[in-house]
């Protein structure tokens, strides 16, 4: 297992120096000058342009420019954003809870629902409960995600005034932001603010949670039903076991490995990509943070977000295979 | 209340930062020797100074006398030293980081250090301040009106190190400071804390030196929301009380779901169509005065005033917005298809040289373009009508747009401006048309000696008068070679919700929360 791992993480660096590189020029090749005139927008003039190049070494061929970051990088700074000079490490620090926690959100809606309807399906396979669930599953992966969410909120947070409709607390409240995840930060605030960071986190993680829905919906459907069809589950009905226990102890025991790394590969995924369910409800994590950025040209900003995503999705995928070792006794790494 | 803005703010110090959102928050806190009277965009009127300062005959010596028993947020006293501070330290900002943001310094003074146009600011008492210019500045007053200038005070910029950089690792500027360390200034609200990405919070200063304009709201509330949409639904669903702006094109139906438009009466900003002379050192058929005017005459701009700005736009009567200082009506070409055909035809092009390109940016939404695509097929129409076949293009506005045009690479383009400051050099020279390194712009071609010699003149002039009717000469100059064919003047929509009383709206974006009240 520890030779599985250690090899597994001499990959990623290959993978993360060639995304780097190709980072790195991708986003100094697009037309648009540089990031000084990015910066300056309308105000740019030749001179405060090679002003700002100058002092900022936008100025320096391409290959020293990336000499500079990848050195950086190496003794763990990330550099610092273009527009507002903060380093982005320190800003991912801030920004990061909110799209953990919104990741969560979208998960347990996704899990907690997810599931559930996948078992029905499969336990009434080709009546209209499986129908119906399939047409839920088809709607939640075709319908694009800021539509669900401008759709969520149109219905739930204008038309009802049941939820609101953007940011992750109501700003108004004297909730100090000590660990940036606003749950927590609410329940340490009291006053049961609690209530309204959570009412917050609804509508987002329903749109953001709607595809990985869909997606367990569909698979635990399929992998409950070919772990019913198995030998020792018939072998399991015939020595009297009641459905409960055959459906616990047999059926799902087995129908979770497939499951497992989907919900693993589904988390990197949503982590790294809550880019649109950010920017509908106006919440503050690293995805909007990633639009924004593109629009500002700070490629600094850019190029280590997408690292760190990368850094993330493959630490998920590496969790995800560890951790289906330990579910499945069957699988050896080697 | 909760007021959304387009986006975060970018520093807490209001002098480090050219970006709306930040600014719109520091004029709240942050106040200025002279502003601009709330709802107008270039009468300025005395804040910090107890009256609008006298002017030596000159053009040189401006001396203003300051209010007494003003105090900062942190409760020290505002005087002449304060103001002395604030002016030698921005002149003082070094190369790198704090001249890089301090953009509007830089532009109005000509520069920091000994390339600024003051030779000195001194305190002649602690209530009297004398400023002293190299070359006499007609813009001098309404450029102290920008909120960059606001007076901080000297003892919170002491303690926290504000000069400090690199900037990250500046905590005033980074706005990381308590209540009444950061952000000190001696305005109705105080700053309170910035939660970067997501709010900015600002309190009623108890202490407000202007009682009789003092807040009547106890606290609002700065959201950063850059999606339109999820804007408009935030007013709609009563989570956002006032939003700064909105798309154009949600005018309808904000108005139909109850909300009010705000009203931001005059306009400062115009989109023009540009017509380069010159591209690439090679003339292009606007080099010809005929098909410029041909252009003019094709445009039906009362059209697209109706079709795209919601009636929140007028066609220009000149070459910047009316409510500009120094501004020049001009009788300019009207829509008139057949004179237009008749010109096109006179200026004797070839069945090659008439079709042309028209370019216009794409993902992005201007103040005073909020369709490009949209006027730019429209525009495109009524050329085709007078004669012209016309090539839609198109370039991303982040990517490459911006550049292109300003480098002089279009020949016929969409490009407009929103004023920094409402004077006629801030839209006629800074913009447009004033020359780069002795050299006609390039997004123009257009060479006119007299008319750049005469913005240079009026630049300089010791009153805002004589630098009027040095304007106007450049305005009737521009109407007669006409490089750029005016679209319209847009004031930019922003809609709150009928809970909201007393905001006074302005089209250049410094808008003021003092006076505003909610009910319920």
């Amino acid at each position: 297992m520890a030779r599985f791992i250690i090899r597994r993480l001499l990959v990623a660096i290959p993978v993360l120096f060639g995304l780097s590189v190709i980072l790195f020029l991708f986003l100094r090749l697009l037309p648009g000058g540089g990031p000084a005139e990015a910066i300056l927008g309308q105000h740019a003039t030749p001179q405060l342009v090679a002003q700002i190049s100058a002092t900022e070494g936008f100025d320096k061929p391409l290959y020293e420019q990336y000499l500079t970051y990848i050195g950086r990088l190496l003794h763990g700074d990330m550099g610092s954003s273009f527009i507002d000079g903060r380093q982005v490490a320190d800003t991912f620090l801030i920004r990061f809870p909110g799209t953990l926690e919104l990741t969560m959100g979208a998960m347990v809606f996704a899990v907690g629902l997810g599931i559930p309807l996948g078992r029905l399906a499969a336990r009434h396979p080709n009546s209209w409960i499986d129908a119906v669930v399939t047409v839920i599953s088809l709607f939640g992966i075709s319908i694009p995600v800021f539509v669900l969410g401008y759709t969520l909120a149109f219905v739930f947070g204008v038309q009802l005034h049941w939820l609101p409709t953007f940011g992750q607390i109501d700003p108004r409240l004297d909730v100090d932001p000590v660990t940036h995840f606003a749950i927590i930060d609410a329940m340490l605030a009291g006053h049961w603010y609690v209530i309204d960071a959570v009412s917050h986190l609804i509508l987002p993680s329903i749109a953001l949670g709607s595809i990985p829905l869909a997606v367990f919906t569909r698979i635990t459907r399929a992998s409950v039903i070919d772990v019913s069809n198995e030998d020792y589950v018939r072998t399991a009905r015939a020595k009297g076991l009641t459905d409960r226990r055959v459906n616990d102890r047999h059926i799902m025991r087995n129908a979770w490995l497939p499951l497992t790394t989907v919900i693993g590969l589904e988390t990197g995924a949503l982590l790294a990509g809550a880019v649109l369910t950010e920017t509908v409800f106006s919440w503050n994590g690293v995805g909007s943070w990633v639009v924004t950025s593109i629009q500002n040209h700070d490629f600094i900003v850019v190029q280590s977000l997408v690292l760190i995503f990368a850094v993330i999705f493959m630490t998920v995928n590496l969790i995800v295979d560890v951790g289906y070792a330990f579910l499945n006794p069957r699988i050896r790494y080697s | 209340m909760i007021v959304a803005l387009d986006g975060d703010m970018v520093f807490a110090d209001p002098s480090l930062v050219s970006d709306g959102n930040s600014l719109y928050v520091a004029a709240q806190v942050v106040q200025n020797l002279v502003q601009l009277q709330p709802g107008t965009i270039s009468t300025v009127i005395p804040v910090l100074a107890a009256a609008l300062p006298t002017v030596s005959t000159d053009g040189l010596t401006y001396t203003f006398k300051l209010r007494t028993g003003v105090k900062f947020h942190d409760g020290t006293d505002f005087n002449a030293d304060a103001v002395v501070y604030n002016y030698t330290r921005w002149q003082g900002y070094g190369k790198g980081d704090l001249q890089d943001n301090a953009y509007y310094y830089g532009a109005v003074f000509g520069g920091f250090g000994t390339s600024s146009n003051i030779a000195s600011v001194k305190a002649s008492d602690a209530s009297t301040v004398v400023f002293t210019l190299k070359t006499p500045q007609s813009n001098f007053l309404l450029a102290s009106t920008l909120a960059v200038f606001g007076i901080q005070s000297p003892t919170a910029l002491k303690a926290a190190s504000a000069d400090t950089t690199p900037l990250k690792d500046n905590k005033y500027a980074e706005g990381l400071l308590p209540q009444g360390q950061d952000m000190v200034g001696t305005g109705p609200f105080m700053f309170k804390e910035w939660v970067v990405g997501d709010h900015i919070t600002l309190v009623k200063n108890p202490s407000y030196w202007d009682t009789a304009n003092a807040a009547h709201l106890d606290q609002i509330t700065f959201k950063g929301m850059g999606d339109s949409t999820a804007k408009l639904q935030a007013l709609q669903s009563g989570g956002v009380d006032l939003a700064f702006s909105i798309s154009p094109l949600d005018v309808k139906t904000a108005q139909s779901s109850g909300l009010a438009i705000i009203d931001r009466g005059a306009s400062c900003n115009q989109l023009n169509l540009d017509l380069n002379q010159s591209v690439g050192g090679q003339p292009t058929i606007y080099a010809n005065k005929s098909v410029r005017t041909a252009v003019a005459e094709a445009v039906n701009k009362s059209s697209y005033v109706d079709a795209f700005y919601s009636g929140l736009g007028k066609v220009p009567t000149g070459f910047m917005p009316p409510a500009t200082l120094g501004f020049k009506a001009e009788a300019l070409p009207a829509f008139d298809a057949t004179k237009a055909k008749a010109d096109l035809t006179a200026a004797g092009l070839t069945a090659d040289q008439l079709k042309i390109d028209l370019n216009y940016p794409s993902n992005v939404v201007r103040p005073y373009m909020p369709d490009p695509k949209g006027i730019a097929t429209a525009i495109a129409q009524d050329l085709q009508a007078a004669g012209f076949t016309v090539t839609l293009k198109t370039e991303d506005w982040h990517g490459g747009y911006v550049s292109d045009a300003t480098g002089g690479k279009f020949s016929m383009y969409l490009f407009g401006w929103t004023c920094d400051w409402a004077g006629a050099d801030n839209f006629l020279y800074t913009a447009w048309f004033g020359y780069q390194d002795g050299k006609p712009n390039l997004q123009f071609g257009w060479k006119n000696d007299a008319a750049n010699a005469l913005m240079l003149k009026a630049l300089q002039e010791p009153t805002v008068d004589a630098a009027n009717a040095d304007w106007g000469q450049v305005q009737d100059a521009l109407a007669t070679d006409m490089p750029a064919v005016p679209i319209v003047n847009s004031t930019p929509p922003g809609s709150m919700t009928s809970k909201v009383h007393g905001f006074v709206g302005a089209s250049n974006g410094i808008e003021y929360f003092n006076t505003v009240w909610l009910t319920q």
